[in-house]
């Protein structure tokens, strides 16, 4: 079975769940559970969740998709998710300009974790309040209008808004395969 | 472009980071009231030229230079005037009082200092507050000193004045988390004592919570002073992570979470591709 790995993040309120409910063939799975050995060490009481959802296309293709934790502060299952990630999607509120330092914090780390190709995705942008793509591009802390990811407008409750999105994922992360390809990275 | 919202949606110390990132031009307001609508509280109205930060007042009649002129007793309100009107469209009045020997160059320093650096400071205690930019705003010549400053670095003069930090709270970093620099060498901004020493701990290797124990500081101060220097863009935040990837052992039943090295540079066939955007397309 060839399985792709696709990582939604983004704050809490973003569309996550709703973005992987939308296209998910399985009901999307709530994955409440404790935390592992070492991490509950550090809080002994913490439990995790992410969202899964699941999309089999072919006999033996099937894309996965994982929303990463809700909680602000916590990371080690975003670690466990980027890692295993082929690409990812940060999702972004365009009218909630509270969460984009949040929102950056989250890039960051994941930019540090992971060189998988990612694409931002915005959500709401038909409510009063947002901001336009060149100025969340910029807060998110892409000032250079000639380097950024790519970045699209999606209706996380809209199936085939959602499709367009994991298009444009794939195609990314595509075009990065063949740029590897082409020029190899010395080392990851 | 305009952008309208509340400060404590977005803070000023990340208006001024978008605004100096962006090299954005035009004039910020900021309303001290709750509410957007009418009947408006005080205005400040500071200007802002590729990012820099050129020219503050509270008054909208673009006579708040002349008036500083006057207090200091550097010129009197009626020549400054009659100065101003002389001075040409597109040339600060500060530089053309320079030019027309009236000013040196430290009192045109000591001018902007007043006008920019302690008006604009004090704004970032302004908690109960909206702000509007807009990037079609004319500069005003007769406002501006000709001096200018980058939007950091008011950001850290405003940062380290400011007491009430509740506002700001939920942005803090996370007392587990450590730093690391992104800048190379030294900061190109002037830091004080405790900021040196919170610096000298960007090397990704210790959480906030313990560098509050080296320097003996409050957690708190140490996420303020990590906040700010993050703002300005000398370093940033990074989750500490006490948990490597590659020692975690999941539960069984997540076996596809399994952070193996095998999996970790697997790539997707271009058939499967192909096959799943043909299968997306019917979704649209």
């Amino acid at each position: 079975m060839e399985i792709m790995r696709l990582v939604v993040t983004g704050p809490v309120g973003a569309g996550k769940s709703t973005f992987i409910r939308s296209v998910s063939e399985i009901d999307v799975v709530d994955t409440d559970r404790r935390a592992t050995d070492e991490a509950s060490l550090l809080k002994p009481k913490t439990t995790v969740a992410f969202d899964f959802g699941r999309l089999q296309f072919s006999p033996d293709m099937a894309l996965h998709l994982y929303g990463t934790p809700g909680q602000a502060r916590f990371d080690f299952m975003w670690d466990i998710l980027i890692r295993r990630a082929h690409a990812y999607m940060l999702l972004v509120a365009a009218h909630r300009p509270r969460e984009f330092h949040y929102a950056r914090r989250i890039l960051s780390f994941m930019q540090r974790r992971s060189r998988a190709p990612l694409i931002i995705g915005l959500t709401h942008t038909d409510q009063p309040g947002t901001w336009d793509e060149e100025n969340i591009l910029i807060a998110l802390g892409f000032p250079n209008p000639d380097r950024h990811p790519p970045i699209v407008s999606v209706d996380a409750t809209e199936a085939g808004s959602v499709a367009v999105a994991i298009m444009t994922l794939l195609q990314h992360y595509s075009q990065v395969q063949q740029r590897n390809v082409e020029q190899p990275a010395p080392h990851r | 472009m305009a952008i309208t919202g509340h400060l404590v949606e977005f803070s000023l110390a990340e208006i001024f980071q978008f605004l100096e990132q962006g090299h954005k031009t035009g004039l910020l307001t900021i309303f001290e009231q709750p509410e957007p609508e009418p009947p408006r509280g005080r205005e400040h109205y500071i200007w802002f030229n590729q990012g820099r930060v050129v020219a503050a007042a509270n008054r909208s009649d673009h006579r708040g230079l002349i008036s500083s002129l006057s207090q200091r007793g550097l010129l009197g309100d009626r020549a400054a005037s009659r100065l101003a009107q002389s001075c040409g469209p597109k040339v600060p009045l500060g530089l053309y009082l320079k030019s027309q020997g009236i000013l040196d160059a430290e009192q045109l320093k000591l001018l902007f200092y007043t006008q920019v650096m302690r008006q604009v400071c004090a704004l970032f205690s302004v908690v109960d507050g909206w702000f509007h930019f807009d990037s079609k705003a004319v500069l005003p010549c007769d406002e501006m000193t000709g001096l200018s400053a980058p939007a950091t670095e008011v950001t850290l003069a405003g940062l380290r004045a400011l007491r009430n930090w509740s506002t700001l709270e939920d942005k803090l970093p996370d007392p587990m988390s450590t730093i690391v620099a992104l800048v190379e060498g030294q900061p190109n901004l002037r830091l004080n004592a405790v900021e040196w020493q919170v610096w000298e701990f960007t090397g990704g290797k210790d959480s906030l919570q313990t560098i509050a124990q080296h320097l003996q500081l409050p957690i708190h101060k140490v996420q303020e002073i990590v906040f700010r220097l993050n703002v300005v863009g000398l370093l940033e935040e990074v989750p500490m992570m006490v948990l490597e990837a590659e020692t975690t052992h999941q539960h069984d039943e997540e076996d596809e979470l399994q952070p193996t090295s095998s999996l970790h540079d697997s790539t997707v066939s271009q058939s499967f591709l192909n096959n799943l955007v043909s299968f997306l397309k019917h979704k649209v």
